[in-house]
Protein backbone atom coordinates (compact mmCIF):
# COMPACT_ATOMS: atom_id res chain seq x y z
CA UNK A 1 0.00 0.00 0.00
CA UNK A 2 1.41 3.56 -0.90
CA UNK A 3 2.20 5.75 1.97
CA UNK A 4 -0.02 8.19 3.48
CA UNK A 5 0.81 11.22 3.12
CA UNK A 6 0.77 14.12 5.92
CA UNK A 7 1.15 17.93 5.85
CA UNK A 8 3.25 18.92 8.85
CA UNK A 9 2.56 22.79 9.83
CA UNK A 10 5.05 23.74 12.39
CA UNK A 11 7.00 26.89 12.75
CA UNK A 12 9.57 25.23 16.01
CA UNK A 13 12.00 23.95 13.64
CA UNK A 14 13.46 21.49 16.70
CA UNK A 15 9.59 20.36 16.85
CA UNK A 16 9.05 20.09 13.29
CA UNK A 17 12.18 17.98 13.11
CA UNK A 18 10.93 15.35 15.94
CA UNK A 19 7.63 14.90 14.90
CA UNK A 20 8.73 14.49 11.34
CA UNK A 21 10.91 11.78 12.27
CA UNK A 22 8.35 10.07 14.42
CA UNK A 23 5.83 9.81 11.96
CA UNK A 24 8.27 8.64 9.09
CA UNK A 25 9.14 5.74 11.73
CA UNK A 26 5.47 4.79 12.16
CA UNK A 27 4.89 4.23 7.85
CA UNK A 28 3.87 8.01 6.98
CA UNK A 29 5.40 9.99 4.43
CA UNK A 30 6.05 13.51 5.54
CA UNK A 31 5.86 16.93 4.23
CA UNK A 32 7.09 19.97 6.00
CA UNK A 33 5.32 23.39 6.13
CA UNK A 34 6.84 26.37 8.37
CA UNK A 35 3.17 28.23 8.01
CA UNK A 36 0.00 28.49 6.73
CA UNK A 37 1.25 30.10 3.44
CA UNK A 38 3.34 27.65 2.47
CA UNK A 39 1.02 25.39 3.70
CA UNK A 40 -1.57 26.27 1.51
CA UNK A 41 0.84 26.57 -1.68
CA UNK A 42 1.87 22.63 -0.65
CA UNK A 43 -2.03 22.17 -1.07
CA UNK A 44 -2.97 23.95 -4.09
CA UNK A 45 0.44 21.96 -5.98
CA UNK A 46 -0.49 18.45 -5.05
CA UNK A 47 -3.35 16.49 -4.39
CA UNK A 48 -1.93 13.22 -2.66
CA UNK A 49 -2.06 14.95 1.06
CA UNK A 50 -3.99 12.38 3.24
CA UNK A 51 -4.25 14.54 6.67
CA UNK A 52 -2.68 18.11 8.01
CA UNK A 53 -1.23 18.21 10.89
CA UNK A 54 -0.99 22.16 11.96
CA UNK A 55 0.15 24.23 14.91
CA UNK A 56 -2.23 27.16 15.49
CA UNK A 57 0.04 29.77 16.47
CA UNK A 58 2.31 30.53 13.25
CA UNK A 59 4.24 33.72 11.97
CA UNK A 60 2.41 34.63 8.67
CA UNK A 61 -1.00 36.32 8.25
CA UNK A 62 -2.90 33.08 8.61
CA UNK A 63 -3.45 31.47 11.77
CA UNK A 64 -3.57 27.18 11.79
CA UNK A 65 -7.37 27.66 13.20
CA UNK A 66 -7.97 29.72 9.93
CA UNK A 67 -5.92 27.30 8.00
CA UNK A 68 -7.64 24.28 8.77
CA UNK A 69 -11.03 26.09 7.77
CA UNK A 70 -9.77 26.98 4.94
CA UNK A 71 -8.22 23.21 4.00
CA UNK A 72 -12.05 21.87 5.41
CA UNK A 73 -13.46 24.43 2.43
CA UNK A 74 -11.25 24.07 -0.61
CA UNK A 75 -9.86 20.25 0.27
CA UNK A 76 -12.56 18.59 2.46
CA UNK A 77 -11.93 14.74 2.22
CA UNK A 78 -8.22 16.08 4.16
CA UNK A 79 -8.17 14.98 7.47
CA UNK A 80 -7.21 17.86 10.17
CA UNK A 81 -5.44 17.08 13.21
CA UNK A 82 -4.82 20.85 14.86
CA UNK A 83 -2.67 20.96 18.27
CA UNK A 84 -1.99 24.06 20.35
CA UNK A 85 -0.04 25.14 23.79
CA UNK A 86 -3.48 26.74 24.67
CA UNK A 87 -6.73 25.20 24.73
CA UNK A 88 -9.39 26.55 22.28
CA UNK A 89 -12.80 25.86 22.25
CA UNK A 90 -13.96 23.45 20.79
CA UNK A 91 -16.69 25.44 18.45
CA UNK A 92 -13.63 27.29 16.84
CA UNK A 93 -12.80 24.05 14.61
CA UNK A 94 -14.09 22.92 11.97
CA UNK A 95 -16.21 19.78 11.62
CA UNK A 96 -14.11 16.35 12.48
CA UNK A 97 -11.15 18.03 13.20
CA UNK A 98 -9.17 16.88 15.78
CA UNK A 99 -7.13 19.04 18.49
CA UNK A 100 -4.18 18.06 20.62
CA UNK A 101 -2.29 20.17 23.59
CA UNK A 102 1.01 20.37 23.10
CA UNK A 103 3.43 18.91 24.30
CA UNK A 104 2.16 16.14 22.71
CA UNK A 105 3.52 12.25 22.87
CA UNK A 106 4.29 10.29 20.31
CA UNK A 107 1.94 8.26 20.69
CA UNK A 108 -0.73 10.37 20.94
CA UNK A 109 -0.03 11.57 17.74
CA UNK A 110 -0.12 8.21 15.98
CA UNK A 111 -3.60 7.44 17.98
CA UNK A 112 -5.18 10.78 16.80
CA UNK A 113 -3.57 10.11 13.04
CA UNK A 114 -5.16 6.47 12.90
CA UNK A 115 -8.57 7.58 14.20
CA UNK A 116 -8.62 10.23 11.87
CA UNK A 117 -7.68 7.67 9.30
CA UNK A 118 -9.83 4.79 10.30
CA UNK A 119 -7.34 2.10 10.64
CA UNK A 120 -5.93 0.08 13.96
CA UNK A 121 -2.18 1.33 14.94
CA UNK A 122 0.37 -0.95 13.91
CA UNK A 123 1.06 -3.35 17.22
CA UNK A 124 4.27 -1.50 18.63
CA UNK A 125 7.29 -4.06 19.17
CA UNK A 126 7.92 -4.97 23.05
CA UNK A 127 9.81 -6.58 25.39
CA UNK A 128 8.65 -7.95 28.57
CA UNK A 129 5.37 -6.50 28.09
CA UNK A 130 6.31 -2.65 28.36
CA UNK A 131 7.12 -1.10 25.42
CA UNK A 132 10.57 0.37 25.17
CA UNK A 133 10.07 1.95 21.55
CA UNK A 134 7.72 4.02 19.87
CA UNK A 135 6.22 3.63 16.64
CA UNK A 136 6.53 0.49 14.31
CA UNK A 137 10.26 0.48 13.55
CA UNK A 138 13.00 -0.96 16.40
CA UNK A 139 14.95 1.18 17.17
CA UNK A 140 18.64 -0.81 16.29
CA UNK B 1 -37.07 94.55 52.69
CA UNK B 2 -38.30 93.18 55.91
CA UNK B 3 -36.84 90.09 57.27
CA UNK B 4 -38.67 87.03 56.79
CA UNK B 5 -39.52 85.37 59.62
CA UNK B 6 -42.99 83.81 59.45
CA UNK B 7 -42.54 80.05 59.15
CA UNK B 8 -43.07 79.35 55.57
CA UNK B 9 -40.50 81.50 54.63
CA UNK B 10 -38.12 79.92 57.00
CA UNK B 11 -39.24 76.94 55.55
CA UNK B 12 -39.00 77.85 52.44
CA UNK B 13 -35.36 79.42 53.09
CA UNK B 14 -34.14 76.31 54.60
CA UNK B 15 -35.12 73.93 51.80
CA UNK B 16 -33.27 76.66 48.91
CA UNK B 17 -30.16 76.75 51.70
CA UNK B 18 -30.10 72.52 51.57
CA UNK B 19 -29.93 73.20 47.78
CA UNK B 20 -27.60 75.46 47.54
CA UNK B 21 -25.33 73.46 49.92
CA UNK B 22 -25.62 70.10 48.58
CA UNK B 23 -22.18 68.16 48.09
CA UNK B 24 -23.82 66.84 45.12
CA UNK B 25 -24.93 68.43 42.08
CA UNK B 26 -28.49 69.22 42.27
CA UNK B 27 -30.98 71.32 40.62
CA UNK B 28 -34.58 72.39 42.23
CA UNK B 29 -37.14 72.65 39.42
CA UNK B 30 -40.78 73.65 38.85
CA UNK B 31 -43.34 71.75 36.73
CA UNK B 32 -42.29 74.09 33.98
CA UNK B 33 -38.07 73.11 34.00
CA UNK B 34 -37.28 76.29 35.16
CA UNK B 35 -34.95 76.77 37.59
CA UNK B 36 -35.57 77.43 41.34
CA UNK B 37 -32.00 76.99 43.20
CA UNK B 38 -29.07 75.44 41.78
CA UNK B 39 -25.95 73.91 44.27
CA UNK B 40 -22.91 75.55 44.13
CA UNK B 41 -21.56 72.09 43.40
CA UNK B 42 -23.66 72.28 40.27
CA UNK B 43 -22.16 75.65 39.08
CA UNK B 44 -18.87 75.43 39.72
CA UNK B 45 -18.87 71.37 38.39
CA UNK B 46 -20.80 72.99 34.95
CA UNK B 47 -19.41 76.14 34.63
CA UNK B 48 -22.58 77.70 35.38
CA UNK B 49 -22.73 81.24 36.59
CA UNK B 50 -25.25 80.66 39.75
CA UNK B 51 -26.36 84.28 39.74
CA UNK B 52 -27.96 83.74 36.82
CA UNK B 53 -29.57 80.59 37.42
CA UNK B 54 -33.02 81.89 39.77
CA UNK B 55 -35.80 81.43 37.32
CA UNK B 56 -33.84 80.18 33.90
CA UNK B 57 -35.16 77.45 32.01
CA UNK B 58 -33.05 74.52 32.29
CA UNK B 59 -32.80 74.94 28.39
CA UNK B 60 -31.43 78.10 28.22
CA UNK B 61 -28.47 77.19 31.08
CA UNK B 62 -24.93 77.90 29.72
CA UNK B 63 -24.53 77.80 26.03
CA UNK B 64 -27.80 75.51 25.86
CA UNK B 65 -25.83 72.88 26.50
CA UNK B 66 -28.70 71.68 29.01
CA UNK B 67 -31.35 71.47 26.09
CA UNK B 68 -31.89 67.86 25.18
CA UNK B 69 -35.00 66.79 24.47
CA UNK B 70 -35.33 63.55 25.63
CA UNK B 71 -34.12 65.03 29.29
CA UNK B 72 -36.89 67.57 28.79
CA UNK B 73 -39.89 64.76 28.21
CA UNK B 74 -38.36 62.58 31.30
CA UNK B 75 -38.86 65.76 33.44
CA UNK B 76 -42.51 67.08 32.18
CA UNK B 77 -43.14 62.68 33.07
CA UNK B 78 -41.97 63.60 36.22
CA UNK B 79 -43.00 66.52 37.13
CA UNK B 80 -46.83 65.15 36.01
CA UNK B 81 -45.85 61.97 38.22
CA UNK B 82 -45.67 59.24 35.75
CA UNK B 83 -42.35 58.63 36.46
CA UNK B 84 -39.13 59.12 38.30
CA UNK B 85 -35.55 60.02 36.46
CA UNK B 86 -33.71 56.84 37.64
CA UNK B 87 -29.69 56.43 36.20
CA UNK B 88 -30.32 58.55 33.26
CA UNK B 89 -27.22 58.65 30.92
CA UNK B 90 -26.71 61.58 28.76
CA UNK B 91 -23.16 63.41 27.26
CA UNK B 92 -22.78 67.10 28.02
CA UNK B 93 -21.68 68.35 24.76
CA UNK B 94 -20.00 72.11 25.43
CA UNK B 95 -17.78 73.94 22.89
CA UNK B 96 -14.48 73.89 23.33
CA UNK B 97 -14.77 71.52 26.30
CA UNK B 98 -14.45 67.36 26.55
CA UNK B 99 -17.79 66.04 26.22
CA UNK B 100 -18.95 64.45 29.90
CA UNK B 101 -20.76 61.66 30.76
CA UNK B 102 -23.40 62.66 33.09
CA UNK B 103 -25.91 60.34 35.21
CA UNK B 104 -29.24 62.47 36.54
CA UNK B 105 -31.61 61.60 38.88
CA UNK B 106 -34.92 63.46 39.47
CA UNK B 107 -38.17 62.37 41.32
CA UNK B 108 -41.40 64.90 42.01
CA UNK B 109 -40.91 65.78 45.85
CA UNK B 110 -43.50 65.24 48.03
CA UNK B 111 -43.78 68.22 50.90
CA UNK B 112 -47.12 69.37 50.83
CA UNK B 113 -50.81 68.96 49.74
CA UNK B 114 -52.07 71.19 47.06
CA UNK B 115 -48.51 72.76 46.68
CA UNK B 116 -46.58 73.42 43.90
CA UNK B 117 -44.80 71.21 41.88
CA UNK B 118 -41.37 70.74 42.55
CA UNK B 119 -38.56 68.50 41.33
CA UNK B 120 -35.42 67.59 42.50
CA UNK B 121 -32.73 66.74 39.70
CA UNK B 122 -29.38 65.60 40.80
CA UNK B 123 -26.53 65.34 38.65
CA UNK B 124 -23.31 63.10 39.11
CA UNK B 125 -20.44 63.65 36.36
CA UNK B 126 -19.12 59.90 35.82
CA UNK B 127 -16.47 60.57 33.29
CA UNK B 128 -13.48 59.85 35.06
CA UNK B 129 -14.80 56.99 36.60
CA UNK B 130 -15.67 55.55 33.53
CA UNK B 131 -12.07 55.97 31.74
CA UNK B 132 -10.82 54.52 35.25
CA UNK B 133 -13.04 51.69 34.60
CA UNK B 134 -12.32 51.17 31.22
CA UNK B 135 -8.22 51.26 31.54
CA UNK B 136 -8.60 48.72 34.21
CA UNK B 137 -10.86 45.97 31.58
CA UNK B 138 -8.03 46.92 29.50
CA UNK B 139 -5.58 46.06 31.54
CA UNK B 140 -7.24 42.87 32.85
CA UNK B 141 -7.89 41.71 29.10
CA UNK B 142 -3.66 42.77 28.36
CA UNK B 143 -3.19 40.78 31.56
CA UNK B 144 -5.30 37.76 29.98
CA UNK B 145 -3.80 37.70 27.01
CA UNK B 146 -0.37 37.48 28.70
CA UNK B 147 -0.82 34.76 30.38
CA UNK B 148 -1.79 32.55 27.41
CA UNK B 149 1.00 34.08 25.36
CA UNK B 150 2.88 32.87 28.15
CA UNK B 151 1.49 29.55 28.87
CA UNK B 152 1.76 28.99 25.41
CA UNK B 153 5.37 29.91 25.14
CA UNK B 154 5.79 27.49 28.18
CA UNK B 155 3.92 24.49 26.42
CA UNK B 156 6.47 25.04 23.38
CA UNK B 157 9.33 24.97 25.24
CA UNK B 158 8.84 21.88 26.90
CA UNK B 159 8.10 20.41 23.47
CA UNK B 160 10.93 21.52 22.10
CA UNK B 161 13.03 19.68 25.18
CA UNK B 162 10.54 16.46 24.31
CA UNK B 163 11.44 16.80 20.70
CA UNK B 164 15.44 16.89 21.43
CA UNK B 165 15.56 14.09 23.94
CA UNK B 166 13.51 11.58 21.25
CA UNK B 167 15.51 12.59 18.41
CA UNK B 168 18.33 11.80 20.82
CA UNK B 169 17.23 8.55 21.38
CA UNK B 170 16.36 8.08 17.61
CA UNK B 171 20.12 8.23 17.11
CA UNK B 172 21.84 6.11 20.13
CA UNK B 173 23.15 2.83 19.29
CA UNK B 174 22.95 1.71 22.94
CA UNK B 175 19.84 0.65 24.18
CA UNK B 176 20.96 1.31 27.97
CA UNK B 177 21.40 4.85 26.66
CA UNK B 178 17.72 4.73 24.87
CA UNK B 179 16.63 3.82 27.82
CA UNK B 180 17.71 7.24 29.52
CA UNK B 181 16.94 9.45 26.91
CA UNK B 182 13.00 7.87 27.29
CA UNK B 183 12.90 8.21 30.85
CA UNK B 184 14.22 11.65 30.35
CA UNK B 185 11.50 12.55 27.78
CA UNK B 186 8.65 10.90 30.98
CA UNK B 187 10.09 13.22 32.92
CA UNK B 188 9.86 16.33 30.81
CA UNK B 189 6.24 15.23 30.33
CA UNK B 190 5.21 15.22 34.25
CA UNK B 191 6.57 18.57 34.35
CA UNK B 192 4.30 18.82 30.85
CA UNK B 193 1.38 17.64 32.41
CA UNK B 194 1.52 20.30 35.61
CA UNK B 195 1.91 23.00 32.87
CA UNK B 196 -1.53 21.70 31.65
CA UNK B 197 -3.16 21.45 35.12
CA UNK B 198 -2.30 25.01 35.50
CA UNK B 199 -3.29 26.59 32.52
CA UNK B 200 -7.07 25.40 33.30
CA UNK B 201 -6.77 26.00 37.04
CA UNK B 202 -7.50 29.50 37.87
CA UNK B 203 -5.49 30.65 41.51
CA UNK B 204 -2.01 28.72 40.40
CA UNK B 205 -3.27 25.68 42.48
CA UNK B 206 -3.31 22.08 41.32
CA UNK B 207 -5.40 19.06 41.81
CA UNK B 208 -3.37 16.61 42.53
CA UNK B 209 -5.82 13.75 41.25
CA UNK B 210 -6.67 14.76 37.90
CA UNK B 211 -2.64 15.47 37.66
CA UNK B 212 -1.79 12.71 38.84
CA UNK B 213 -4.61 10.54 36.64
CA UNK B 214 -3.08 12.22 33.32
CA UNK B 215 0.69 11.75 34.30
CA UNK B 216 -0.37 7.87 34.52
CA UNK B 217 -2.46 7.86 31.28
CA UNK B 218 0.75 9.22 29.37
CA UNK B 219 3.04 7.18 31.08
CA UNK B 220 1.14 4.19 30.50
CA UNK B 221 -0.12 5.30 27.00
CA UNK B 222 3.68 5.03 26.10
CA UNK B 223 5.04 1.89 28.58
CA UNK B 224 2.11 -0.52 28.60
CA UNK B 225 1.33 -2.50 25.43
CA UNK B 226 -2.20 -4.67 27.34
CA UNK B 227 -3.29 -2.27 29.55
CA UNK B 228 -5.50 -5.65 30.78
CA UNK B 229 -2.59 -7.30 31.85
CA UNK B 230 -0.34 -4.53 33.66
CA UNK B 231 -3.30 -2.02 35.25
CA UNK B 232 -1.95 1.69 36.19
CA UNK B 233 -4.55 3.45 38.84
CA UNK B 234 -4.68 6.18 40.43
CA UNK B 235 -6.55 6.89 44.15
CA UNK B 236 -6.08 9.77 45.71
CA UNK B 237 -8.60 12.13 47.35
CA UNK B 238 -9.36 15.75 46.77
CA UNK B 239 -6.37 17.29 47.86
CA UNK B 240 -4.90 20.59 46.24
CA UNK B 241 -1.81 21.89 46.36
CA UNK B 242 0.76 24.55 45.25
CA UNK B 243 2.87 24.01 41.71
CA UNK B 244 5.97 23.82 43.36
CA UNK B 245 4.77 20.97 45.30
CA UNK B 246 2.96 19.06 42.30
CA UNK B 247 5.95 19.54 40.50
CA UNK B 248 7.90 17.48 42.94
CA UNK B 249 5.51 15.24 43.96
CA UNK B 250 4.54 14.65 39.67
CA UNK B 251 8.50 13.47 39.06
CA UNK B 252 8.26 11.18 42.56
CA UNK B 253 5.17 9.56 40.47
CA UNK B 254 6.93 9.70 37.33
CA UNK B 255 9.88 7.74 38.52
CA UNK B 256 8.08 5.04 41.10
CA UNK B 257 5.73 4.29 38.32
CA UNK B 258 8.32 4.04 35.65
CA UNK B 259 10.40 1.45 38.06
CA UNK B 260 7.47 -0.31 38.50
CA UNK B 261 6.98 -0.95 35.04
CA UNK B 262 10.39 -2.09 34.41
CA UNK B 263 10.89 -4.51 37.41
CA UNK B 264 8.19 -5.74 39.01
CA UNK B 265 6.69 -7.52 36.22
CA UNK B 266 8.88 -9.61 34.29
CA UNK B 267 8.15 -11.83 31.24
CA UNK B 268 4.13 -12.29 31.03
CA UNK B 269 3.07 -11.60 34.58
CA UNK B 270 0.16 -9.57 35.10
CA UNK B 271 -0.43 -7.03 37.54
CA UNK B 272 -1.57 -3.41 39.33
CA UNK B 273 -0.28 -0.38 40.19
CA UNK B 274 -1.57 1.87 42.14
CA UNK B 275 -0.40 5.57 42.77
CA UNK B 276 -2.23 7.47 45.88
CA UNK B 277 -1.88 10.60 48.36
CA UNK B 278 -3.95 11.66 51.01
CA UNK B 279 -3.48 14.27 53.40
CA UNK B 280 -5.14 15.56 56.29
CA UNK B 281 -4.00 18.83 57.59
CA UNK B 282 -0.35 19.44 57.08
CA UNK B 283 0.56 15.94 56.88
CA UNK B 284 0.23 13.91 53.54
CA UNK B 285 1.37 10.67 52.27
CA UNK B 286 2.38 9.59 48.88
CA UNK B 287 2.32 5.95 47.87
CA UNK B 288 2.47 3.71 44.44
CA UNK B 289 2.50 0.22 45.07
CA UNK B 290 2.48 -2.66 42.59
CA UNK B 291 1.91 -6.23 43.38
CA UNK B 292 4.28 -7.93 41.09
CA UNK B 293 7.76 -9.56 41.82
CA UNK B 294 8.63 -7.38 44.92
CA UNK B 295 12.55 -6.51 46.26
CA UNK B 296 15.35 -8.35 45.64
CA UNK B 297 16.66 -10.48 48.04
CA UNK B 298 19.75 -8.94 48.40
CA UNK B 299 19.30 -5.26 48.74
CA UNK B 300 22.69 -4.66 47.34
CA UNK B 301 22.15 -5.90 44.17
CA UNK B 302 19.22 -3.53 44.06
CA UNK B 303 21.69 -0.59 41.91
CA UNK B 304 20.71 2.81 43.46
CA UNK B 305 19.84 4.47 39.82
CA UNK B 306 19.64 8.07 38.84
CA UNK B 307 16.13 7.52 39.71
CA UNK B 308 16.38 6.78 43.39
CA UNK B 309 18.76 9.74 43.18
CA UNK B 310 15.71 11.86 42.04
CA UNK B 311 12.97 11.12 44.10
CA UNK B 312 15.46 10.95 47.35
CA UNK B 313 16.70 14.56 46.23
CA UNK B 314 12.64 15.09 45.85
CA UNK B 315 11.46 13.86 49.17
CA UNK B 316 13.62 15.52 51.13
CA UNK B 317 12.86 19.07 49.28
CA UNK B 318 9.26 18.00 50.42
CA UNK B 319 10.00 17.34 53.90
CA UNK B 320 9.18 13.71 53.70
CA UNK B 321 10.47 10.40 54.58
CA UNK B 322 10.85 7.55 52.17
CA UNK B 323 9.52 3.97 53.18
CA UNK B 324 10.03 0.57 51.42
CA UNK B 325 7.80 -1.83 52.52
CA UNK B 326 6.97 -5.60 51.28
CA UNK B 327 3.42 -5.86 49.49
CA UNK B 328 3.60 -9.42 49.98
CA UNK B 329 2.92 -9.52 47.02
CA UNK B 330 4.76 -6.74 45.44
CA UNK B 331 6.59 -3.57 46.52
CA UNK B 332 5.23 -0.14 48.60
CA UNK B 333 7.14 2.69 48.23
CA UNK B 334 6.01 5.45 50.27
CA UNK B 335 6.75 9.42 50.95
CA UNK B 336 5.35 10.38 54.19
CA UNK B 337 5.31 14.23 55.38
CA UNK B 338 4.57 14.70 58.85
CA UNK B 339 4.36 18.12 60.30
CA UNK B 340 5.73 18.43 63.52
CA UNK B 341 4.55 22.00 65.03
CA UNK B 342 7.40 24.48 66.59
CA UNK B 343 7.80 23.88 70.15
CA UNK B 344 11.20 25.68 72.14
CA UNK B 345 13.79 24.10 71.44
CA UNK B 346 12.77 21.77 68.38
CA UNK B 347 13.21 22.05 64.82
CA UNK B 348 9.86 22.42 62.47
CA UNK B 349 8.82 20.24 59.40
CA UNK B 350 9.01 17.35 57.74
CA UNK B 351 10.46 13.97 59.42
CA UNK B 352 8.63 12.25 62.19
CA UNK B 353 8.93 8.98 62.30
Amino acid sequence: MEKRVILLVEDEALIRLATTALLEDAGYSVIEAGNADVAIRILESRSDIGAVFTDIIMPGSVDGLRLSHAIRDRWPPVHLLVTSGLSVPIENFPRKARFLRKPYTPVQVLKALSDLFGFDPEPYQYRNNVTQNYGRVAYR
Amino acid sequence: MAPQTTPDAVGLNLALALVTSSAAPLLLLDSDLNIIAASGSFCSAFQINIAQTKGLPLADMGAGEWKVAQLASLLKATAAGYAAIDGYEMDLVREGRPVRRLVLNAQKLQYAEGAEIRIALSVSDVTDARIAAKLKDDLLRDKEVLLQELHHRVANSLQIIASVLLQSARKVQSEEIRTHLHDAHHRVMSVAALQQQLAVSKLGNVELRPYFKALCASIGASMIRDHNQISLDVTSDDSVTTADTSVSLGLIVTELVINALKHAFPGDRSGRILVDYRSRGPNWTLSVGDDGMGMPEDPRSAKAGLGTSIVQALAMQLGGQITVADANPGTKVSVVHTYVPILAGQSAAGSAV
